[in-house]
């Protein structure tokens, strides 16, 4: 496919992901489930987020941070009647069911890694709720952001959770991997449109989600990463408050996640260089060539002095250098 | 001394000190202390100063070699450990790395 096609192709998977009622299967996502009494107390003390409310059938994003407060990896975590299900990054699950696991002293808590024996289906658009009742379950679409609702797919348990992570209505469904490829085959026959990873991380960048292993880890702290909203900074002690905390009292965070955009078709390569005068002052994370603003776009960090948006830096793409601008995010609203 | 002290205005007279570490707090762990009229089949005990001492077995590898005194400083009565384990302690005392 030419380069043309593949991004009108990309385009037209965009445009369903918005209006229509794209199928993404997203089973690169990290799942765990973390039983015992004691599974959401030991969360509330190894991460950033008040958790101890949380309601059965409710979920939470909350950052596993290091005794430096350095990001371990973002989590969302939904209490179930028996457990709690807790999202990693992609590639994370090892090392975060290690760290939960090395924690875990005299506490009731037991890590089963469930990822390879489930799969995450997600649909997202404008027409989403309309098919899930449809094709899942009548009143599935009626799921309110943030919750769960159990569903019976075949003879199989699942649960649907309601995340819109694509800034309109989105909505996981974990279910065994056994019964994921007849549960996908009816969702197309119902009017689902499988979209690719290009278009999800469009959509991704546009709305200035960071993600583990190019955003977030352990080079950098959540309210560097723009995670203050997910930080309790009254709940109490967990592993790496007290840096945190001080970061924030006394305003010592160095530097920002930030939108980046730069007048060329071309993208940069992993981690290139952002400079002023001559010097480093960030790196770019992630980019794309945004569909809904015709233009290439990027995350990444730059120091706080060159955090406001409008600021003219210098971009090192592969094969020279091009002006670029820090920009707000999100780059695109939630509709 | 102050241990039969505390189990005293706690109710609990003639009960003994159970120390555990936990996961959480600002440096990763925290010390637990508990007053107990028995102590578990996974605690280990240890007898000094006629008072015993038990420790959950998986804490005891966090804590060997511990020593807890009590202070009555300015920043307000309580144990104090010393924990030769420790890499790093937080402001409050009460949660060290490893």
């Amino acid at each position: 496919m030419s380069a043309a096609l593949a991004a009108a192709s990309v385009a037209d998977e965009y445009r369903v992901v918005i209006d229509g009622a794209a199928l993404f299967d997203r089973s690169d996502v990290g799942r765990l489930r973390l039983r015992g009494e004691d599974a959401l107390d030991l969360l509330e003390r190894l991460s950033t987020n008040a958790l101890t409310e949380l309601a059965v059938g409710e979920g939470i994003s909350t950052v596993l941070t290091s005794n430096k407060g350095r990001i371990i990896d973002l989590l969302f975590v939904l209490r179930e009647p028996d457990s709690l299900l807790v999202l990693t990054g992609p590639q994370t699950r090892a090392k975060v069911a290690d760290w939960i696991e090395f924690y875990t002293i005299v506490e009731d808590v037991v890590i089963d890694d469930v990822t390879d024996e489930t799969t995450m289906l997600s649909i997202a658009g404008a027409s989403a709720a309309a098919l899930l009742d449809r094709v899942v379950s009548p009143g599935a679409g009626d799921t309110s952001l943030y919750r769960s609702a159990p569903v019976t797919v075949g003879d199989a348990d699942a649960t649907v959770m309601r995340t819109d992570f694509t800034g309109a209505p989105a909505y996981d469904i974990v279910l065994s991997a056994s019964s994921a490829g007849s549960l996908r085959e009816r969702l197309i026959e119902g009017g689902a449109t499988p979209v690719g990873a290009e278009a999800l991380e469009a959509v991704r960048i546009e709305r200035g989600v960071p993600v583990s292993g190019k955003e977030l880890g352990e080079a950098y702290n959540p309210l560097e990463a723009g995670l203050k909203g997910i930080v309790s900074f009254t709940k109490g002690c967990y592993v790496g408050q007290e840096v945190v905390a001080r970061l924030d009292t006394y305003d010592k965070v160095q530097k920002h996640l930030v939108g980046i955009t730069w007048d060329s078709d071309a993208l940069p390569g992993p981690d290139a260089r952002v400079v002023l005068d001559g010097k480093q002052v960030g790196v770019v994370t992630s980019a794309v060539r945004s569909p809904r603003l015709n233009s290439s776009i990027g995350l990444g960090y730059v120091r706080k002095a060159q955090a406001a948006p409008g600021t003219i830096l210098t971009l090192e793409l592969e094969d020279g250098e091009v002006q670029a601008s820090v920009a707000a995010l999100p780059f695109v609203p939630s509709p | 001394m102050h241990v039969r002290e505390f189990a005293e205005q706690a109710g609990k007279p003639g009960a003994n000190l159970r120390v555990g570490v936990k996961g959480g707090g600002c440096s990763g762990l925290t010390y637990v202390l508990d007053l107990v009229e028995e102590f578990g089949e996974e605690d280990k005990v240890i007898e000094q100063h006629g008072l015993k001492l038990g420790i959950p077995r998986k804490s005891y590898v966090f804590l060997a070699g511990t020593t807890l005194e009590y202070s009555g400083g300015l920043n307000g009565k309580g144990f104090v450990f010393n924990n030769p384990n420790a890499k790093t302690t937080c402001g409050c005392g009460t949660s060290f790395g490893v």
